[in-house]
């Protein structure tokens, strides 16, 4: 405790001696001034909606699309020009719930996203805890490689690879065929699809759920281990509800991405199980009725954020950790 | 009555993770209602004993019997033993009442019985109408009687503690020490407490384990441990002790003489040396009495010459560092509990210092 007062430099003796101070500390000190300058102390308590700026820039932009297409979607195509009528009509709203071919499209594309969702979570919750609760850091290391792999390579080369082995000529009915059987159909149909997008959402299950099983406590399972429940019984009535936002964040990015998506409806369905996004391609590039692809892509958006509201409405937007502690 | 098997048995247990040795040859045997203390430094093993013990390990050799069964093949659940965490461990999205009622779901009691064992267990710990509070609406005091009430509330065989009280403030600690002291004797629960806290070991048990480097040091209760530590480490870690480094001069049954440099000082052992052999020698705080140059001790065994190091006040005593030119090795600690403070010594003030043989206990080195 001896000489506690003299060791405390006073801040003038410790300026006098900057040059003494590693290089580091002096340019972040330099840095500091620089930034006090232009953004002075009195409107620190603004600094956080300052951070906000570019975020609410790039979803404006995305707003001021989202109108212009909200307007195309109100005029019907006049089949005489190709071009959009300038009367104001709900038509393509009409015609969108009306045509058997787009509900069935709407539905599938609903009922695929619900599937993909819940056969995903099924796949990445395993994966997740096994890559978090592994003992061995190798073990840990091999389970998170093989899962950032298949993101290096993309969605279109995947799908292709799929259909390298899945096709009519493909690995599969070749070793079919060696053993004596006619080959199997098992691209361009349902089932190939569903099977592209789970393997493509996979990785963004294990992603999200990882960091809510990562926030378990090990002990709060043995304690309920010690308490008289066997690993089953610990996995429904502590595991599940504590990994809850990780369950809810997951299921909601998965249903929209798979909601949305394109490559894997269009490479592996081969035409045949056209989503909500094909269809829109065709109303804006096969079709040329801009207007039918903006009402289509209108339903896709309400459809998606009708979802999400759903959902963090049951859950309650604390299961994201926005706030902490709530119920 | 005769012959009924202990609570918990330890035959031989050791547990290794790869090379380290995290627990060696440990023996011990429990009978029903003591409270048992594994009392040793951060790292020594203590853990790992307990989770041997709750089934989360199993041991690398040796066995563990449990009334008198081992356990070896019988996984936690249906091991009948109630475990607070070093860290709780409390179920955040229950409320105290649910997380109480947890075990009685899990080990299925009758469910008409499960809110009235809420209700007498919450009372144990005094949190009568706390029942549906969340977790994280309770103080840390109370947070810790919710977990030893969800350990106690299906009538256990065995109770472990994880120093479950290391995180809790000095004050509000030794009020629950004296709370579970109470808790134990009205449920009458074998209990295994760890700690590193001797303080804690002191007041809460009937018997006290020492634990260094994963091997038992000593096994007492604690007025014997206190006054009787069977070595070096033991009467280091208990209590404030000083100690000093010589070689022995002279045996006389079990009072020994050794020479630090050129001061001899008589001590009381209970090893055999020979001639010649270095030892160590501890002495307690409390032990040591200060007297200034006027008031010299005469007739005392060991006296020395020493200057006030530092002097540390804690309320209800003075703490005094002695630096002894005699002993030129590690300052000497002397506790003084005179209530006024009639004969305060300042920093550098020459003092004299005695004790007697008895209280200066001699170990190998
Ligand atoms: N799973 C493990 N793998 C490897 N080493 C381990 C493991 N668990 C514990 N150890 C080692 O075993 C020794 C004893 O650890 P333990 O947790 O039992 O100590 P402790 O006495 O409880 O300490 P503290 O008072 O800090 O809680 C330590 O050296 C620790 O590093
Ligand atoms: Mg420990």
């Amino acid at each position: 405790m001896s000489g506690f007062n003299d060791r405390v430099g006073t801040p003038l003796a410790s300026a006098k001696q900057s040059s003494q101070f590693p290089v580091r500390w002096r340019i972040l000190d330099a840095a500091e001034r620089i930034a006090a300058l232009i953004w002075p102390r009195s409107l620190y308590p603004y600094t956080g909606y300052l951070l906000l700026v570019p975020a609410l820039l790039l979803v404006f932009v995305l707003v001021i699309g989202l109108v212009y297409i909200g307007g195309y979607s109100l005029h019907e195509l006049d089949l005489s020009n190709y071009r959009l009528k300038e009367s104001f009509s709900l038509t393509n709203y009409y015609t969108a719930f009306t045509s058997a071919t787009y509900r069935t499209v709407l539905l599938r594309s609903i009922y695929a996203s619900l599937l993909v969702t819940v056969i995903t979570i099924f796949l990445a919750f395993p994966y997740a805890y096994l890559m978090v609760r592994a003992r061995r850091a190798m073990t840990r290391k091999f389970l998170l490689i093989s899962l950032f792999l298949p993101f290096f390579i993309g969605q279109i080369v995947r799908a292709y690879g799929w259909l390298i082995i899945l096709g009519k000529e493909g690995l599969l009915n070749n070793i079919i065929g060696f053993f004596g059987f006619s080959p199997l159909k098992l691209i361009y149909n349902y089932p190939a699809v569903i099977l592209g997008l789970v393997q493509y959402m996979l990785p963004f299950g294990v992603l999200l759920l990882a960091p809510a099983i990562t926030a378990i406590s090990r002990d709060v399972e043995l304690a309920s281990e010690s308490l008289g429940a066997h690993w089953c019984r610990t996995f429904i009535h502590i595991v599940l509800p504590l990994a809850k936002p990780g369950l809810v964040g997951s299921s909601v990015v998965i249903f929209t991405l798979t909601l949305t998506d394109f490559a894997m409806p269009e490479i592996l369905g081969g035409g045949t199980t056209d989503f909500i996004a094909n269809s829109i391609y065709d109303g804006f590039f096969q079709l040329s009725n801009s207007g039918l692809g903006a009402a289509l892509s209108m339903i896709l958006v309400t459809l998606g954020t009708a979802f999400v509201v759903v959902i963090f409405s049951i859950a309650g937007t604390g299961t994201l950790g926005f706030s902490k502690g709530a119920e | 009555m005769k012959n009924i098997s202990p609570v918990v048995e330890l035959i031989d247990v050791s547990k290794r993770f790869g090379k380290i040795t995290a627990v060696g040859n440990v023996n011990f045997s429990l009978s029903k209602g003591a409270v048992l203390t594994i009392l040793g430094p951060s790292g020594c093993g203590k853990t790992t004993l307990l989770r041997m013990i709750a089934g989360f390990e199993s041991p690398t050799t040796g066995k563990i019997r449990i009334n008198g069964k081992p356990v070896q093949a019988v996984p936690p659940y249906r091991r009948s033993i109630g475990m607070v965490f070093q860290n709780l461990a409390l179920f955040p999205h229950m409320t105290a009442g649910e997380n109480i009622a947890y075990p009685l779901k899990m080990r299925r009691f009758p469910p008409q019985d499960i809110p009235e064992l809420v209700e007498r267990y919450l009372g144990i710990v005094r949190l009568t109408g706390m029942e549906d509070r969340r977790i994280h609406q309770l103080s840390g005091g109370q947070q810790q009687r919710v977990a030893i009430a969800r350990a106690l509330s299906f009538n256990p065989d065995l109770l472990l503690l994880d120093e479950p009280l290391s995180a809790l403030d000095k004050k509000l600690r030794e009020e629950m020490q004296l709370e579970f002291r109470r808790i134990q004797q009205k449920i009458g629960v074998t209990t295994i407490n760890v700690t590193h806290d001797q303080r804690e070991a002191l007041v809460m048990s009937d018997e006290i384990i020492v634990m260094a480097d994963g091997v038992i040091q000593q096994s007492a209760d604690p007025v014997s441990l206190y006054r009787q530590p069977s070595n070096k480490f033991v009467a280091s870690f208990i209590g404030l002790t000083s100690l000093m480094k010589g070689t022995v001069d002279q045996i006389e049954g079990t009072t020994v003489k050794f020479n630090v440099n050129t001061t001899s000082l008589w001590g009381q052992t209970s090893s055999k040396f020979h001639i010649g052999e270095s030892v160590e020698g501890a002495i307690r705080a409390e032990q040591v009495r200060v007297h200034t140059e006027q008031t010299r001790p005469v007739g005392m065994d060991n006296v020395l010459d020493g200057v006030v190091e530092e002097q540390i006040f804690e309320g209800d005593r003075m703490v005094y560092q002695i630096r002894c030119p005699a002993l030129d090795s590690a300052p000497i600690f002397v506790f003084d509990h005179d209530p006024a403070h009639n004969v305060l010594h300042r920093r550098g003030d020459r003092v004299v210092l005695s004790w007697n043989i008895r209280d200066l206990l001699v170990y190998p080195d």
